[in-house]
């Protein structure tokens, strides 16, 4: 892929997750969630 | 080989940009996220006068605790034993819990002052680690009943053996002063 197409695609991404966790609640729960889970899993 | 490097930056990038989110979205808000800390407990009375009847946090699955210093609040356990409410903080002794429990040692470093928000109303305490004695059992039991899916003898001593041996620490959320 092109840098500007990649760069392209990274910023897309980006705003994407941004707007997904700051306006979808039950999106950010989610992924807090998953995070959580890691976290009691493998921080022993 | 530059497409595998793409895709790492994508694969680096998401959760890059997720913590970052999560991170800066809820440090100043009134409490904290299920997992990232939050600002300033305000909302909610405050309570005053003698020591309510810690019994009905049995029903409370997680409360919200702010320290003073530094100021920030985060979503904890709670157990009630003895008539006195605790709060625990498990994995100190690992890499990511030193990472991710940072207000248990900023508890025991510091003055311990904090505010607790238990269904709506927010509590003015003060956060004394308790690394021994008779209550450890009680609250060892509690901490097993409630959320380690029983009150077992084994569970009851692997409890109190964390937090003897460091791993799990433990704190009265006391009456200031």
């Amino acid at each position: 892929m092109k840098t500007r197409n990649y760069l392209i695609l990274c910023g897309v991404i980006s705003i994407s997750l941004v707007l997904g966790l700051l306006f979808v609640p039950a999106f950010s729960d989610l992924v807090e969630q998953v995070i959580l889970l890691f976290l009691s899993t493998n921080a022993r | 080989m530059r497409i595998l490097l793409q895709i790492i930056g994508i694969l680096l990038l998401i959760p890059a940009v997720t913590l970052a989110t999560l991170r800066i979205a809820k440090m100043d808000g009134d409490g904290p996220s299920i997992l990232f800390p939050g600002g300033r407990l305000v909302a909610g009375d405050l309570h005053s006068g003698p020591e309510p009847d810690w019994s009905f946090t049995d029903k409370v699955p997680v409360i919200e605790l702010q320290l003073e210093d530094p100021m920030a609040s985060r979503r904890i356990f709670i157990m009630e034993s003895g008539g006195k409410v605790y709060v625990p903080s498990g994995y100190m002794r690992s890499f990511l819990g030193r990472l991710w429990k940072d207000w248990a040692f900023q508890a025991d470093a510091g003055d311990g002052l904090a505010v607790a928000r238990i269904e709506g109303v927010r509590y003015e305490r003060q956060l004394i680690r308790v690394l021994d004695g008779p209550e450890l059992q009680g609250i060892a039991a509690k901490l097993a009943d409630k959320y380690s899916g029983g009150a077992t003898p084994e569970a009851i001593a692997a409890g109190v053996e964390s937090v003897q041996n460091g791993d799990t620490w433990i704190f009265e959320l006391a009456p200031r002063g």
